[in-house]
């Protein structure tokens, strides 16, 4: 297609330097000349243009229906995987029979078959899109879109919010990772399993109820919903959506000075809390891989 | 003695007084562009300053939040405050010297639309100096543009400015159709039009359809921001879906608004310097009426990531590469007619062989992105931001720079440099290039729109260094180009007559031009009347053609057959008026009270603007102030006011065309969410009463009918009982009024609530302001009756009214079908 | 040949716009006729193009069509009969509602290779 509209734009542009090209003027008749305007008008503004649309048309349709959301009886309905947006973090959800399985900011999905993706929001209008795998779609509040993507092989994709969402439109990335189906199933079991006790930390989980419980769930612990889940926050590539790389000590530095890495997050500064209390649950976080 | 005489008639007082009153067209069309520019300037520097941020990765040059005030103040201020005014300006100017006639034939709607758009544009753009400017993008989508997630004042400055400016497009589109339909020179017929003038027709009408639904989608979600009525809020009913709608529906027929007369500009110089009439008049007039309707079939090309239906997708893909027809019709006549010609390479065509180039490139993308799966790719991305400015770059500022450049000499009787000029052109085609065509790959590579920063690991640092260069590189060009205007102007080689050997007939009038613009009013009988009379210019000075001077003290010209050209009457223009700089003035009060909620405030200022946009329609037709009846009138032709039909009905006319654009789109509002919004409720029992809104009508139909009546009467000479009629036919519409207000008040709306309740509010408060006007004019029409304004001699303004009315009966009967009558049909359920 | 009195005339002006507004109202009504009716009844997706929704639109299509033909057939044979400003009118009213009838058949073209509601 590239090519083809390439080819049009140099000819055209060839044709208008060709007429200013100083020349000798032809005498023609009125009639030479009528014939000749008709045969270019024709020609250049009527077949030119007719042509491609319709080729277009005829080869570009039934390309985008093969994208369209629709099982066919006969067919094994694909892997469903619920994405909600956020300002400015994603909520990505696999139902389950026992529960849906939450996680965050990190998509995880089956390579070598196609994926629905549903998508909606929960406060303002979001676009889903990882530009490896396929077209985007948009994530409005009140609706749920559906798109069909497929990585055919295992791999780790960018995504980017597409829509302008907001001050912190630009830090909303997420991160896509397509694993073997086996692989893919062990990464679900183990969200679906209860976290373990653990005694070393017991601290911070009492912090962790106290001030962060109303907005964050961790399984098995509370079900704040406003911010994002944070079961499985230690296995995550990134932290604030895209914002930093999840390393040791990541998380108290978020946690600490947040406000200044990603102006106008949601989260309320934690000025009020001191160093050791913010160390102690990044401590903690870090640790929460299921 | 001749000038002196007509000057007498059309100048302006000198001083500061004659500034603020002034009517005339010329310098209203000359404040209008320079306005502009000052805008574009303006908005140039945001776009430095967005390219500042993205040249490296990783920048903090600004701040996100300030970033995103930039980026919607950029796309804000050079759609609303640049692109379109500066086109409505030259169309402004031009125009009546085009078709051959003196002024515009609504001078006063010129000035209040150039005060709404000048209190517009500063009260908008002063939002960015208070740091409160609109940041959810210049699109404005809700929920973000909403009050929960915007709470700050940024879009209110939108919403409320652009709908004041707007207002400015409006009048403009509808004095603009007006007067190419009814004021061209005699003989000037429909086929002997020059094509700017289609062009130009083409664009105010699409103005007049194109807007209200903006106009509605910005009232409805001030609405919804300023007291809660959730038009747009799912929770309630709404749905922020609608709002794209409502501005796709504007915003794509816009793009044409803005590429049609820069194409006029195109239209109009190809011939003059090929030397020879363009080939194909009828195809190019063909294509302008395509591009005109088609371009309002393609607004969902612009949400194809919304998830509507495959299908009706395919239709506004399909409608969208249909668009492609009419322009690669206009290009390759363009390119004959080069051909066929003895092309010059003067200064303006290099413009002009730039906008072909940068056109044809935008519009090839545009054909891509037309196409679905394309689309869903490239959406959103620097690849659409590089289609965007191609399209409206090099569709209309490269345009209109060939089109400043072609008709400078007409307004300073000077001629521009032609080697400034160059490197001007040459730095600014490079350098959009080098910024635009390499921010397709950027999009290809995935970088999406309105990011603030990006990481160097994304890879895309080379070719945002290099857009960025390149656009440093075109603001050195503009500034080159500001020289070259600014030095001309003083040094400039002064121009002979007619410098370009043009063939229309704004050439003939002086340069500079006068405030009369014509001492005596030609014949046509050609569409290139310079061509065949070279002389003409003279001829026209020493009053050789009709209607020479003014020794009645009248402004007059000639209005003519909108088919024909055949004269028809002379129409009599007021002049200098206060009152358009004062009603504008006080509708900026009603602006910035809603902005910062003094609602009061803001409803006593619009009562008062309203009184005096009544008090400025007061002195019209035989008032004293205008043109009172004396016995020596010219019979044949007669004065406009004196005949049944002069231009005011034809405004009236058009203005309903924009009043009815913007009741379908209420209508198409009320149709969508009931069919579509996802938590729609539909009250079981409709709150509106059926005898009551039946009750109403049958007060206001029969008020109508006769008026009507009445009407047909007056032009069949009787008269007698004129005052008491009108009097009666206000009564009877204070009683329609009356009806509505206790039908609104029982029906208890509660319209913060729900969405259905909301859109009934607003159904009811349209009818009620037309209803309420209606009867205001029907008073005021009894009262001139009494005092002998109106009568057999002067039947001119009860046809205008009687237009109203029989558009209000229309609409009250079409939205009591829509709200009363069709959810009791259908059931609540439906 | 006795040219037949009816509304608007080849040489009306309004011809200019005639052809570009049936295909509006065409393409109003196949939009929103298309909305509402996946609204209110979607067919079963594994039918494909071949629904009473693409039928009825696609007749709808042909109809309009037809009528834009003879419009565009109507104004081309008085054009030949007509001079001056009435020649004109007729002649690019003609192109026009050749056009539009073009216009109803790109824009018509999905309805032959897409299912309605999906």
């Amino acid at each position: 297609m590239l090519s083809g509209f390439g080819l049009v734009f140099v000819a055209v542009v060839v044709a208008w330097l060709a007429a200013f090209r100083p020349r000798a003027h032809v005498e023609r008749s009125p009639a030479e000349e009528r014939r000749f305007s008709l045969r270019w008008i024709l020609g250049g503004g009527i077949v030119l243009p007719g042509v491609s649309i319709l080729a277009l048309l005829v080869f570009g349709v039934p390309t985008g229906q093969r994208m369209l959301p629709v099982t066919l009886p006969g067919e094994t309905p694909p892997q469903v995987i619920e994405v909600v947006g956020h300002q400015w973090w994603w909520e990505i959800r696999y139902p389950g029979e026992q529960g849906d399985v939450v996680t965050a900011n990190h998509l995880v999905m089956p390579a070598g078959e196609p994926v629905e993706f549903h998508v909606t929001s929960a406060d303002v209008i979001h676009a889903f899109w990882v530009p490896r795998l396929g077209g985007k779609i948009d994530m409005l509040p009140g609706r749920t879109n559906r798109i069909r993507l497929e990585a055919d092989e295992p791999g780790v994709f960018g995504a980017q919010c597409a829509e302008f969402c907001g001050v912190q439109h630009t830090h909303m990335h997420l991160h896509v990772e397509a694993l073997p189906r086996e692989e893919y199933e062990v990464w679900l079991d183990a969200r679906r399993s209860p976290l373990p006790e653990d005694e070393a930390h017991a601290q911070a989980r009492q912090d962790f109820i106290q001030h962060c419980a109303g907005c964050h769930r961790v399984a098995g612990l509370s079900d704040g919903e406003r911010g994002p889940d944070l079961s499985d926050i230690g296995s995550r590539a990134t932290l604030g959506a895209g914002v930093m790389a999840m390393e040791e000590g990541a998380i108290a530095r978020w946690l600490a000075t947040h406000q200044s890495l990603k102006p106008g997050n949601r989260m309320p500064s934690h000025d009020d809390l001191e160093d050791e209390t913010l160390e102690r649950l990044g401590a903690w976080l870090e640790n929460l891989t299921p | 003695m001749l000038h002196r005489e007509l000057e007498l008639a059309w100048g302006s007082p000198a001083g500061l007084r004659g500034m603020l009153t002034v009517v005339n067209h010329g310098t209203l069309g000359l404040r209008f562009m320079v306005t502009g520019l000052v805008f574009f300037l303006l908005g140039g520097v945001l776009a430095m300053l967005v390219r500042t941020q993205l040249a490296f990765p990783d920048q903090d040059f600004m701040s996100p939040d300030v970033y995103s005030q930039v980026t919607t103040m950029h796309g804000t201020v050079m759609m609303f405050l640049f692109a379109i005014p500066v086109l409505e300006g030259l169309a402004i100017y031009l125009i009546p010297k085009m078709i051959g006639t003196r002024d515009l034939a609504c001078p006063r709607l010129t000035a209040f639309g150039y005060w709404c758009y000048l209190f517009g544009g500063i009260i908008l753009f002063s939002s960015l100096l208070l740091d409160m400017a609109p940041d959810s993008g210049w699109f404005m989508y809700t929920p973000l543009s909403s009050g929960e997630y915007s709470p700050g004042s940024g879009s209110d400055f939108w919403l409320l400015g652009i709908t004041f400016v707007e207002i400015s497009a409006l009048s403009a589109g509808v004095e603009l159709t007006v007067s190419i339909l009814r004021t061209r020179a005699s003989g000037m017929a429909l086929h002997r039009m020059p094509l700017f003038a289609w062009y130009i027709l083409a664009m105010a009408l699409m103005i007049v359809v194109g807007f209200p639904p903006l106009i509605l989608g910005s009232v409805l979600l001030e609405l919804e921001r300023a007291v809660g009525m959730p038009f747009f809020a799912v929770a309630g009913g709404g749905d922020p879906v609608l709002w794209q709608h409502l501005f796709w529906l504007f915003g794509h027929p816009e793009v044409y608004i803005i590429f049609l007369p820069a194409a006029g500009i195109v239209s109009t110089l190809i011939p003059v310097f090929a030397g020879r009439p363009m080939v194909g008049y009828g195809w190019i007039v063909a294509s302008i009426l395509i591009t005109g309707f088609i371009s309002f079939g393609l607004w969902v090309h612009h949400m194809f990531t919304v998830g509507i239906p495959q299908l009706a997708q395919a239709f506004f893909s399909a409608a969208s590469m249909l668009v492609a027809v009419p322009t690669a019709i206009q290009v390759f006549v363009w390119l004959t007619t080069l051909w066929l010609g003895r092309p010059r390479m003067t200064l303006p065509m290099l413009w002009v062989l730039g906008f072909l180039v940068i056109f044809v490139c935008g519009g090839l993308t545009g054909v891509m992105l037309a196409l679905v799966p394309f689309n869903w790719q490239v959406h959103d991305t620097h690849f659409v931001v590089a289609h965007m400015h191609y399209v409206l770059v090099g569709g209309m500022f490269f345009p209109l720079m060939a089109g400043l450049y072609y008709w400078l000499p007409l307004v300073t009787g000077r001629m521009p440099s032609e080697s400034l000029g160059r490197l001007g052109f040459w730095l600014t085609f490079s350098g959009f290039n080098l910024t635009f065509l390499i921010m397709h790959w950027t999009g290809l590579l995935g970088m999406p729109r309105r990011i603030a920063s990006y990481e160097s690991a994304m890879g895309w640092d080379i070719y945002n260094l290099i857009s960025s260069v390149g656009g440093f590189m075109m603001s050195a060009g503009i500034a080159v180009v500001l020289l070259d205007l600014a030095l001309h102007g003083r040094f400039g080689r002064l121009a002979p007559r007619n410098p370009w050997c043009a063939d229309t007939l704004e050439w003939a009038v002086a340069t500079p031009p006068t405030s009369y613009t014509f001492a005596s009013l030609p014949q046509v009988t050609s569409r290139h009347p310079l061509w065949e009379f070279p002389q003409l210019g003279e001829s026209i000075r020493l009053g050789e053609h009709e209607r020479a001077g003014a020794p009645h003290g009248r402004r007059e010209l000639l209005g003519t057959d909108p088919l024909t050209g055949r004269v028809r009457e002379i129409i009599h223009l007021p002049g200098n008026s206060v009152w358009p700089l004062a009603a504008a003035l006080v509708l900026a009060v009603v602006c910035i009270s809603l902005l910062v909620r003094l609602y009061p405030l803001a409803l006593v200022a619009f009562v008062v603007a309203a009184c005096m946009l009544l008090r400025w329609s007061w002195e019209n037709g035989a008032h004293a102030s205008a043109t009172p009846l004396g016995d020596n009138e010219p019979s044949d032709p007669a004065l406009h006011s004196r005949t049944p039909d002069g231009p005011g009905r034809w405004t009236m006319g058009v203005a309903l065309l924009a009043d009815g654009a913007f009741f379908l789109s209420l209508l198409f509002g009320w149709c969508y969410l009931w069919t579509v919004s996802p938590q729609w409720r539909m009250p079981d029992v409709s709150p509106l009463s059926l005898p009551m809104m039946i009750a109403s009508g049958l007060a206001l139909t029969l008020a109508a009918s006769w008026l009507g009546r009445r009407c047909r009467a007056i032009v069949a000479g009787r008269e007698e009982g004129l005052a008491r009629a009108f009097a009666g036919i206000a009564a009877l519409g204070g009683v329609h009024l009356l009806l509505l207000l206790t039908l609104a008040v029982q029906a208890a709306l509660a319209p913060t609530d729900s969405a259905h309740d909301a859109v009934l509010w607003v159904g009811l408060a349209y009818l009620l302001v037309h209803a309420t006007l209606a009867t205001v004019l029907m008073l005021l029409q009894a009262r001139r009756a009494a005092l002998g304004l109106v009568s057999a001699r002067l039947p001119f303004e009860p046809g205008v009214v009687l237009l109203f009315w029989r558009y209000h009966t229309g609409a009250y009967w079409i939205l009591v079908a829509a709200i009363g009558v069709l959810p009791r049909v259908l059931g609540a359920n439906a | 040949m006795s040219t037949p009195r009816r509304w608007p005339a080849p040489s009306h002006p309004l011809q200019l716009i005639l052809g570009l507004s049936l295909w509006s109202l065409w393409f109003v009504v196949l939009y929103g006729g298309l909305s509402v009716a996946c609204e209110m009844a979607p067919p079963e997706p594994s039918r494909g193009v071949f629904t009473a929704h693409n039928a009825t639109l696609g007749l709808l299509s042909l109809a309009t069509l037809g009528l834009l033909l003879w419009l565009a057939w109507s104004c081309l044979s008085a054009s030949r009969r007509q001079e001056g400003v009435a020649c004109y009118l007729s002649m690019v009213s003609a192109g026009l509602h050749l056009f539009s009838g073009g216009g109803v058949v790109v824009v018509g073209l999905p309805l032959l290779m897409l299912p309605p509601c999906l």
